[in-house]
């Protein structure tokens, strides 16, 4: 019996964390990417809700264990398979853009909540009687438990590439109705009967019909199928991401077109990632499908200049690089780190046109932005990064998300493999109150400056039209000929200039009028010595995102929300920044949460009371401290893997398996404080050499292959881990031989503030850095050890 | 006496159903919109008229008049009345007017339009809301406002050119057949912004062949460093 609850527990323990990933990806096509993050945390609250009802109900679960132990992971099971198709019923589907419009969405973000914490409670109530009932052997079902969700992380990845996101849910599901099954003795048979049944009916049907996923309406894939004769032409998982290619006669694109263009603009397909806008795709058999891009702001730098050499980077469906060979660009690099894309765009344009004989200059390279340029040795004439924001700004629900492509040491990147007359390019949508350009602005001048460039201005021109504008940074100093050139450009298309060094203020605001000018003033000023002032004093936060602090679209200052206020009105607020204001919420539910689920237990184990105290900080310490490890290792290692989903992978599965094995080697040393303190003291010292050295490795070995990659990934995060691992199985085991009924409160105060130490982590990598947020888990563990030596001495 | 009661009873019958919102869309033209400064009288008379309750999703009826956009479905808004005041203000409407909206939605910006202008003409992509906003319309008695349910890109050729033109489903681009079909010296308005916070609004004016556009802010922004 023993074996099998190893290997139950181990199973669903893989279920758990394939399920908890899987749902991040569904979650993220239907909503964005912060609600799904802010539902996987709540729905962790499972496992403090799960520690408070077994605090609550320990004698009578524990004495019915050998029953309810099986029907627990068959009923986590049935509810695996439901809780998404549930979760799009009209009566519980919730809206994030209408949380701050209509009262109803409160109840049903409510109702979402519940529903997604069922197969947690329910798994996570199984693993808490198993370790309660079996505290001796806490280090080993500890071990079986964490190499499990390892496993399941890695198990994951495999289903993204064969399945599509709405299958998936239903073949996890199969592995806690395994581990249930292994579970039933022989006298149980006939109470388990009834719940295999309708397990079997429901994963049967599940598996037939999955659920369809039904984005927001107010998702760009939404709006597209609300076109005449819209229809999905193919569709592709992965981990990169669900991409869908949709067609309508209806669809064009043409960003920021100038009002001068007379011509047809021609439909096109286009590509969409988790319901996202991804790119158009434009058949370069037909120049009439780029003749528009001559009539863009971002046609500047073809016009004004004669490139060689030239380097897409995010290509996304490579228009951009179609679009350079178009223009005469013999030899053109495009960069994409999403590998689905490229083959369908591919397959679809191949029908049409031999691509080879066409655009067989066209180089296309499956990477990260990031990786290819640490990794390229080659110079570039012309540098171009994809559209930054999109047409009318998408609320602030980026405000959350890393993007390491267009932070100062991006910049910085590209700017060392340009050649000594090169061009970097990027444009970004017009957005009111001015805050993307800016931000762009400040980067591009503190990586010039930093770069040793004196005078950035004279290296600078950006152009406008009524809702693009494009900036063009030359390595070497603008000449007076390219600046005619720039001027004609304008005239010819309409568009101002918004920088130049021999700019006139006439000629700012020309043909696209800007009722508030104040705009030309703050590009000013950050081209002035004053920037730093500037930054200060300004309504949002226009400082440049850094690789420490990757959030370039969060732009949200809390001192100046008051600001914010008088301007517009209160209900405007959540508008600017949706995603951010919503991990707030988040957090602040989760505080309320979490202090009825610690407090409750009390009124059944007693306030006062031995080891009370040493209980809840002993538990907090060791939660916090991991949870804030494992956040800012997912996010800095989303640069070094190029990927959120393989980083959120490798962290979870590297942690969890050596987390595992050190809580195997925690039965060797047994609970002795002294060997205990020294394990907190080494984690602590670790903690503190981490961010000395972790950058440098990753920047020195980023242009490895994949492989290598996630094998030194795991060598980095495995002896820290391995360590992290140990305190919680002791930490159980000491109150095993002392304080037993204190357990299940001791994993609901674990995971309580594990669900806190997320959305913690992530809003102070927001306000201060991953830095900071290493420093504050060392602080975590500091407590904990303080609990052993205060609690040694008394 | 029988003569009194049929008076009654027909007295009873020909009197106006009572609108239980007047008094709320009274109070939106003075808090919402005249006190951020719209001033047209014509604007002003319509938005006091149209019964904007009458195109919100059934159930949304009480929040009609709040000082917010709301949502009527397939990802579409019907805007906050202020902007909707604001883009009828701005093209100066007459009664002479021939005007284009793109983008019909609810119907409502066409109806505030209808009652100042002598004819709407309104472009729906989406079938569903196409044709509730035409049933509603006809309810309503707007004859002048005339609801196509087509791809807006190409405007309304038979009808052109048009003395104005309001693009309330906003694309990335302008397109160049509705720049065609604006008259000489006519004004075109755009807003733009997320679906529940329009930021700023892009007005084009065509004179000849020159065409200009101007971003005009319905809410001023006024950051701190206007103080140093």
């Amino acid at each position: 019996m023993q074996r099998r609850i190893h290997y139950s527990i181990a199973l669903l323990s893989v279920s758990i964390i394939a399920f908890q990933i899987a749902l991040i990806q569904i979650l993220s096509i239907l909503q964005w990417y912060h609600f799904a993050y802010m539902a996987i945390s709540i729905a962790l609250l499972g496992f403090g809700a799960s520690g408070t009802f077994l605090a609550l109900f320990k004698e009578k679960l524990i004495n019915i264990s050998d029953h309810i132990l099986p029907i627990l992971m068959i009923t986590s099971s049935i509810s695996m398979a439901l809780v998404v198709r549930i979760s799009q019923i009209d009566l519980i589907k919730f809206d994030t853009y209408l949380l701050f419009s209509e009262s109803s969405q409160i109840w049903k973000l409510l109702l979402t909540y519940i529903l997604f914490i069922i197969p947690f409670f329910l798994s996570a109530l199984a693993i808490g009687i198993i370790y309660v009932k079996f505290s001796e052997s806490i280090s080993i079902l500890y071990f079986f438990s964490l190499v499990g969700s390892g496993v399941g992380g890695i198990l994951i990845i495999g289903l993204m590439w064969i399945f599509f996101p709405s299958e998936i849910p239903t073949f996890i599901a199969i592995i806690p109705f395994i581990s249930g099954l292994l579970l039933i003795q022989k006298k149980n048979w006939i109470v388990a009967i009834p719940f295999i049944f309708v397990a079997l009916v429901i994963l049967l049907f599940s598996l037939n019909y999955p659920q369809k996923l039904l984005p927001s309406q107010f998702k760009s894939f939404s709006k597209t199928m609300n076109l005449p004769e819209a229809k999905v032409i193919e569709e592709k998982n992965s981990p990169y991401g669900f991409v869908q290619l949709v067609n309508s006669p209806a669809l064009r694109f043409a960003p920021g077109l100038s009002l001068k263009y007379t011509d047809t603009l021609h439909s096109v397909s286009a590509i969409f990632n988790n319901g996202d806008w991804y790119g158009p795709v434009l058949n370069p058999n037909s120049s009439n499908q780029f003749r528009f891009m001559d009539f863009t702001t971002q046609a500047l730098p073809y016009y004004a200049w004669e490139n060689e050499s030239a380097l897409i980077l995010q290509s996304g469906t490579n228009y951009r690089a179609y679009y350079s060979v178009l223009k005469g660009i013999k030899d053109v690099t495009a960069v994409e780190p999403n590998h689905t894309v490229v083959p369908l765009i591919e397959n679809l344009i191949q029908n049409t046109v031999n691509l080879e004989s066409c655009y067989g200059n066209v180089t296309v390279i499956n990477q990260s932005t990031r990786t290819f340029l640490q990794s390229n040795t080659v110079n570039y004439d012309l540098i171009t990064f994809a559209t930054i924001g999109s047409f009318g700004g998408s609320s602030g629900l980026y405000a959350l998300q890393e993007e390491y492509d267009i932070t100062k040491e991006a910049f910085f990147d590209a700017w060392n493999i340009l050649n000594d007359d090169g061009l970097l390019s990027l444009t970004c949508w017009m957005d009111y109150p001015p805050r993307k350009p800016l931000k762009v602005l400040a980067t591009l001048v503190e990586m010039m400056e930093e770069s040793g460039i004196d005078n950035p201005s004279k290296h600078i021109c950006a152009i406008r039209s009524w809702s693009t504008i494009t900036f063009v940074v030359k390595k070497s100093k603008l000449i007076p000929k390219e600046s005619t050139l720039i001027r004609n450009f304008c005239n010819d298309l309409s568009f101002d200039i918004v920088l130049l060094p021999d700019l006139e203020n006439s000629e700012r605001n020309k043909y696209n009028i800007l009722h508030d000018e104040n705009f030309f003033q703050y590009i000013d000023k950050i081209l002035s010595k004053d920037r730093e002032i500037f930054y200060q004093n300004y309504t949002f936060n226009i400082k440049p995102a850094e690789d420490n602090r990757p959030y370039f679209s969060q732009f949200l200052k809390f001192s100046h929300l008051k600001s914010l206020k008088d301007n517009f009105n209160l209900q405007a607020i959540p508008y600017f920044e949706l995603g951010y204001i919503i991990v707030i919420l988040t957090f602040l539910q989760i505080v309320i949460a979490a202090l009825i689920l610690i407090i409750l237990p009390l009124f059944k184990l007693g306030w006062k009371g031995e080891k009370k105290s040493w209980t809840v900080l002993y538990f907090m310490g060791i939660g916090l401290g991991y949870m804030f490890v494992e956040i800012v290792f997912v996010h800095r290692f989303i640069l070094y893997l190029g990927n959120p989903i393989y980083s959120a992978t490798v962290v979870i599965s590297a942690m969890l398996i050596s987390s595992g094995i050190g809580s195997y080697y925690s039965d060797r040393i047994n609970y002795v404080k002294k060997n205990i303190k020294h394990i907190f003291t080494l984690i602590i010292a670790l903690l503190i050499l981490y961010p000395f050295f972790l950058s440098p490795l990753l920047d020195l070995t980023i242009s490895y292959s994949e492989p290598l990659k996630f094998s030194l990934s795991f060598l980095i995060i495995a002896p820290l881990s391995f360590f992290m691992g140990i305190p919680f199985p002791s930490g159980i085991k000491y109150l095993s031989r002392t304080q037993t009924k204190n357990i299940p409160w001791a994993i609901g105060i674990n995971g309580c503030f594990s669900v806190f130490g997320t959305v913690l982590a992530t809003i102070i990598s927001a306000e201060l850095g991953f830095t900071w947020v290493i420093v504050l888990a060392a602080f975590a563990y500091c407590i904990s050890l303080l609990t052993e030596i205060v609690h040694r001495l008394s | 006496m029988i003569n009194l009661i049929v008076i009654t009873l027909l007295l009873m019958i020909l009197q106006p159903e009572k609108d239980p919102y007047s008094e709320q869309r009274l109070n939106m033209v003075q808090q919402q919109i005249e006190r951020r400064g719209i001033k047209d009288k014509a604007t002003l008379e319509s938005m006091k008229k149209v019964k904007r309750h009458l195109f919100v999703p059934e159930g949304f009826e009480d929040y009609a008049y709040r000082d917010s956009p709301l949502a009527i479905g397939y990802g579409q808004t019907i805007s906050q009345p202020y902007i909707v005041a604001y883009m009828t203000e701005i093209i100066k409407p007459k009664p002479s007017y021939k005007v284009l909206e793109i983008g019909t939605g609810s119907g409502y910006q066409a109806a505030v339009l209808a009652e100042i202008v002598d004819s709407m003409f309104t472009i729906e992509i989406i079938k569903d809301l196409g044709m509730a906003a035409t049933d509603r319309l006809q309810k309503l008695r707007y004859h002048n406002v005339f609801v196509k349910i087509a791809d807006g890109y190409y405007g309304w050729e038979e009808h052109a050119p048009f003395d104005a033109i309001v693009v309330t489903a906003a694309s990335e681009f302008i397109p160049p057949p509705l720049i065609k079909q604006l008259k000489n010296g006519g004004k075109m308005i755009i807003p733009i912004g997320s679906p529940f916070m329009v930021q700023n609004l892009t007005l084009i004016q065509k004179k000849g062949e020159n065409i200009t556009t101007s971003s005009v802010m319905p809410v001023r922004f006024v950051p701190f460093t206007r103080k140093n």
